[in-house]
């Protein structure tokens, strides 16, 4: 151990670093972190497990999670088993009843959307099919407000002082995203039936949003190398159609869709998928416009 | 940051964990150094892992005691074939290892290619981050530390021979669920490295283990670092440092 004046110090220099916020919010992605913010003001602090860069799926344990989630008042996570590799450990090790699922405390955005891609029977023998849906549900903006919605509500119920404030809060980004999504869906006309092809298949709500065609997948399964007959019939599914980009988010390796870029002839595109995760989308408004904008770039 | 991480209830679980696997794998491998077959560890708890992946693919419901078991026989397969391979090659052992460990990787490849379960969770089942660890699930795993220090501490024959196999299966088995596959590797070499020129070789690999946890989840918790990565770069310079401090014997004696 270190001695007991060092340890002293270093108490007091973790203790000094918070904010003079009411409420403390987990959020597993930066999305959810950024929209408490949005909705919280300066009486929540919200930080979020991993950063724009990376893979939510997976995620190296640090002590500061785990201290971070038993002091929490809100735990916002999409859900739907995204997290399922590391949230229930990291819930269980924080130890702290008001963030359990089920709680007031523990908001799972997806049970707040309308998820896509559930699969209609859940055959054990036919594997591991999804049974919640597709959860990659934030690169819709249209899915944002109900989150939304439900946010502000357990933040006025877990701080009933600032209840108030919440609800403006609220109201005044409900405008904001309302005009947003008009000026996004008069953008995403003239990308209707642009066909794409996906690294891993997370863009799903996106396609639904835009219009996109998603050609197919580079990964025919999450985590499996594609096999060369997987490649060799995207290749020859490209060759028969005009695809205008290989989508993939900044986290996954460039080398798949570099590799068919090259055969192909088709732009590889990095898409930002949440808060942070290219440069410029440095909120969540800018998240879509990013989006939009290397979209566009790359449209007929 | 609104808590010191610096919190027993935090770091507890992980210590105790450490201890655990300290307890079994600095004997182990001493044993793997002397031996000369330092990638042991890692082919086992690939088989195992294989294990899992197979009753998976045969369509096998795989979570807790299905998975336990199926990783356990796999393992203990491995274990014999291993022996076997050490009685008949005995010159290319560290070789077949290193063979043993692609295959039982790349046929995990090979078995979830026709199979839609994804496979990142089947391949995640069996590694462990050794801050996840959970105080009241150590139980199993110090029941089975404790029969493999009886077994081996009561020496013969058998423990030199196919009895050195199948404690290690059961060993690494354990271990790598509890600290994933970098930790266990570590605690295997490094304090047995630090201690091979040691007068009193045992209690010095102890020692370089202990300290190595110990600093380990203190500069985690100070800094913030991912804290497996971290106990293992403090496991290697403490290994440097307790062997720069030991007289080392003279080249002859060697």
């Amino acid at each position: 151990m270190k001695s007991p004046v060092s340890v002293l110090a270093l108490a007091a220099w973790l203790l000094s670093a918070p904010a003079l916020a009411d409420l403390k919010v987990f959020a597993c992605e930066p999305e959810w972190a950024a929209l408490a913010g949005e909705l919280g003001g300066a009486r929540v602090e919200a930080v979020a497990a991993v950063t724009g860069a990376q893979d939510v799926h997976y995620i190296q344990a640090r002590p500061s999670l785990i201290a971070r989630v038993r002091n929490a008042d809100l735990v916002v996570c999409t859900g739907a088993d995204l997290e399922v590799a590391w949230l229930p450990l990291l819930l269980r090790q924080a130890n702290n009843p008001r963030v359990q699922p089920g709680q007031t405390g523990f908001l799972a955005a997806a049970d707040f959307v309308t998820l896509l891609e559930i699969p209609v029977a859940v055959d054990r023998a036919g594997g591991d099919i999804h049974p919640f849906g597709n959860p990659h549900i934030q690169t819709d903006p249209r899915n944002i407000l109900p989150v939304a919605v439900e946010l502000s509500a357990r933040l006025g119920a877990i701080d009933p002082d600032g209840a108030a404030e919440y609800a403006r809060l609220l109201e005044d980004f409900r405008v904001r995203w309302q005009q947003a999504l008009e000026r996004w869906q008069a953008r995403a006309a003239a990308l209707a039936g642009m066909e794409v092809v996906v690294h891993h298949n997370s863009w799903i709500y996106m396609n639904a949003w835009l219009g996109l065609d998603q050609l197919g997948s580079l990964e025919a399964k999450p985590g499996v190398p594609p096999s060369a007959g997987h490649l060799a019939a995207l290749l020859a599914q490209i060759g028969s159609h005009n695809p205008r980009a290989i989508v993939r988010a900044a986290y996954q390796s460039a080398r798949p869709s570099e590799w068919l870029s090259g055969r192909a002839g088709i732009p590889a595109l990095v898409l930002p998928h949440t808060v942070g995760a290219v440069e410029g989308a440095d909120d969540l408004f800018a998240v879509y416009e990013v989006m939009l904008d290397r979209l566009e770039g790359v449209a007929p | 940051m609104t808590l010191s991480t610096l919190d027993w209830s935090i770091l507890g679980p992980a210590t105790l964990a450490g201890l655990i696997v300290l307890a079994t794998h600095v004997p182990l491998g001493r044993e793997v150094l002397r031996r000369g077959i330092i990638f042991i560890d890692l082919a086992v708890a690939q088989i195992a892992g294989l294990g899992v992946i197979a009753t998976a693919a045969m369509g096998w419901e795989v979570h807790g005691f299905a998975a336990q078991l199926s990783a356990f026989v796999a393992a203990t397969m491995g274990a014999l074939l291993l022996y076997a391979c050490e009685r008949r090659f005995k010159e290319s052992q560290e070789a077949v290892i290193g063979v043993v460990f692609v295959l039982a990787a790349t046929g995990g490849i090979l078995l979830l290619a026709n199979n839609p379960r994804g496979g990142e969770e089947l391949k995640d089942l069996l590694v462990g981050q050794i801050l996840w660890v959970d105080a009241h699930t150590l139980w199993p795993a110090v029941l089975i530390s404790a029969f493999v220090l009886t077994i081996w501490s009561m020496g013969g024959r058998w423990v030199k021979g196919v009895g050195f196999y199948l404690l290690f299966a059961l060993s690494v088995t354990v271990s790598v669920q509890l600290v994933g596959v970098f930790l266990v590797f570590a605690s295997l070499i490094l304090p047995a490295l630090a201690s091979r020129h040691a007068r009193h070789g045992l209690a010095t690999a102890y020692v370089v283990g202990g300290l190595g946890y110990a600093t380990g989840l203190l500069l985690s918790a100070i800094f913030d670092l991912p804290t497996g990565a971290v106990i293992v770069w403090c496991l290697t310079a403490w290994a440097v440092i307790i062997d720069l401090m030991l007289p080392h014997k003279s080249l002859s004696e060697v």
